[in-house]
């Protein structure tokens, strides 16, 4: 009974979309994280990708889906820069998966709890990716970790926003 | 069994997604040879065959719509406006304000397509100017990322780009490219952490390799302490890379900083020529073989044509005035006898060259006291004929006599004998 508990929650709790917006919301999610820093320049502190990622992980509140989306999506965020593929990849599937998880047990509509974990899963994914960048690749690799924190802001800043845009989007039962 | 792969479901799925993404990573970095052993592993600078599909795709789903994004600017801008207009709507001057906001637009659209053909312009008077082949191309994409400073251009295989080509404007080098596909094109700036060009310093002529900092500034590197290196001095390509062509600017130094891992070495930070930050028109230097314009083409035919003719008139000058030589009368008397060349007593060899005499006055055939020598000369009564049978004059020489008081600034030299020119 105890185990069957949580799956209950979840089921009852869990948000499901059209199946358009799944590849829609993550296309422009890339469109406009490549095209955005044009308009806004060296003040372009958002990660759009994680948060989509961060989005769906929460709300779906399956693991393997949060897993997936984020190592997709990271590793389509890799394909446009010039390193290596699977560097956000790996942080994002490591964001997605700790979301759905974090998902599951706590209530995420709130926005300040929203806003946090958003603030957190961007300063976690700077550091995976500076972990893969030196650890792993070994790359002579440095970051700048003010720019990481107003990024992180950033991501904080428009989850507020963009996470109620979205909860318009869930399919009704 | 069953059930252990379905209580860790997710964290299976976990590991078997970071394991994929591990695996790729490690097939697409590589050892160093040992010779470099000490430099670290190092990124592909190309990408393998399964890389380059992965960014194929994303670039095929993302750049289109950047395209379209790009090429629907106004567009955008107007439906934005007008979306914002359609706010105030319930305002009672509401026609007034749609027609301000519509003329603010106009005139703001206008200014856009005025400042655009500015800089197309200035653009394209750079690139009739320039020596080297280019393309023009605009930058419609980023990466998105504040640690990997790359663009995307709208241009790629189909218009002659290809991988490390220079990527430029008329302010100075923007970045090479780095991926080509068939219309798009991935340019890695110089800022870049992972960019590299050789560049020297205008005024003190060090060299050193150009790289990005964490901050996003691009900084040389591997540069000995120098006092001489001031915040001001213009840092130039090398042309040592094989991409950047010589001479073209790349900044100015803005700060001098100590190294601090190696305490004999600085950073020179510079700030580029081009903002890096707000680029929107690019060319792309497709060949490094001189080009020339019609107009420099036909310059350096005026100049070639204007060379030749100088040449010609010179050489003529020279042959007429060879010619004037031969047909002016010389001091070298052509019916005098040919004379054997004086031997030099010391060498015995022929000398060449001698001092012409003196020119001197043919004597008078009636001298009068008036006459050179004409005091000490006697009257032709008393010289006999005065028409010499030959050139030897048949004047008689007699002692120095006191001169009348007219002709004390006479010469007092006897009067010799001497033949025509000689």
């Amino acid at each position: 009974m105890q185990t069957l508990i949580p799956d209950h929650r979840r089921d009852l709790e869990i948000r499901r979309y059209p199946s358009f917006i799944y590849v829609l919301v993550p296309l422009a999610a890339l469109v406009l994280q490549a095209w955005l820093p044009r308009v806004l320049g060296r003040f372009a502190y958002l990660d759009l990708p994680l948060l989509v990622t961060i989005y769906f992980a929460l709300n779906r509140r399956s693991a393997i889906h949060g897993t997936l989306l984020g190592a997709v999506l990271g590793m389509a965020q890799d394909g446009l820069t010039q390193g290596a593929i699977g560097v956000h990849g790996i942080a994002n599937t490591v964001c997605g998966f700790l979301a759905a998880s974090i998902g599951i047990r706590i209530v995420v509509e709130n926005n300040i709890i929203r806003m946090v974990l958003n603030f957190l899963f961007t300063l976690l994914s700077s550091a995976l990716i500076l972990f893969i960048m030196t650890a792993v690749l070994g790359l002579e690799w440095q970051s700048n970790w003010l720019d990481e924190l107003f990024r992180a802001v950033g991501n904080a800043g428009i989850g507020l926003v963009l996470f109620p845009l979205l909860d318009r989007t869930q399919a009704r039962d | 069994m069953e059930s252990f792969f379905s209580r860790y479901r997710n964290v299976l799925v976990l590991l078997a997604a970071l394991l994929v993404q591990v695996i790729g990573l490690a097939v697409q970095v590589r050892k160093p040879a040992a010779t470099v052993a000490d430099t670290g592993p190092i990124h592909e600078t190309k990408d393998g065959r399964g890389v380059r599909l992965i960014r194929l795709w994303v670039a095929g789903a993302v750049t289109p719509v950047e395209r379209a994004i790009h090429g629907s600017g106004q567009g955008i801008d107007w439906l934005w406006n007008n979306y914002v207009d359609l706010r105030h709507t319930r305002d009672e001057n509401r026609q007034l304000q749609q027609t301000i906001d519509r003329l603010r637009l106009e005139q703001a659209s206008l200014i856009e397509d005025a400042r655009q053909g500015q800089r197309l312009q200035a653009l394209l008077k750079f690139q009739e100017s320039y020596i080297y082949q280019t393309t023009a191309a605009q930058v419609i994409g980023s990466s998105g990322s504040t640690q990997s400073h790359v663009v995307w251009l709208d241009k790629g295989s189909a218009d002659g780009l290809a991988p490390d080509m220079a990527v430029i404007t008329g302010d100075g080098i923007v970045g090479k490219v780095r991926d080509v596909f068939q219309h798009t094109a991935q340019v890695l700036l110089i800022n870049d952490q992972t960019s590299g060009a050789g560049v020297v310093l205008e005024t003190t002529r060090i060299r050193g390799i150009l790289r990005g900092n964490p901050s996003g500034q691009p900084q040389v590197i591997n540069i000995l302490m120098d006092s001489r290196i001031q915040p001001g001095e213009k840092v130039l390509t090398a042309g040592g890379d094989q991409v950047f062509p010589r001479g073209l600017p790349v900044g100015v130094v803005q700060q001098v900083l100590r190294d601090v891992d190696r305490g004999s070495f600085i950073n020179v930070i510079v700030k580029p020529a081009v903002d890096l930050e707000r680029l929107d028109e690019v060319l792309v230097v497709t060949s490094l073989e001189p080009h020339l314009s019609a107009a420099q083409l036909a310059d350096v035919k005026t100049s070639e044509e204007l060379k030749g003719a100088e040449v010609a008139a010179e050489a003529q000058r020279k042959k007429a005035a060879a010619e004037m030589g031969e047909r002016l009368p010389g001091l070298k008397d052509p019916n005098a006898p040919e004379v054997a060349p004086k031997i030099d007593p010391d060498t015995g060899k022929p000398i060449e060259a001698y001092q012409l005499p003196t020119p001197k006055p043919l004597p008078a055939v009636h001298p009068d006291r008036f006459s050179p020598g004409g005091a000490a000369v006697t009257p032709p009564s008393e010289a006999g004929d005065a028409a010499p049978a030959d050139d030897t004059p048949k004047t008689k020489i007699v002692p120095k006599t006191p001169a009348p008081k007219s002709q004390g600034t006479q010469s007092s030299k006897p009067n010799k004998p001497h033949g025509r020119g000689r």
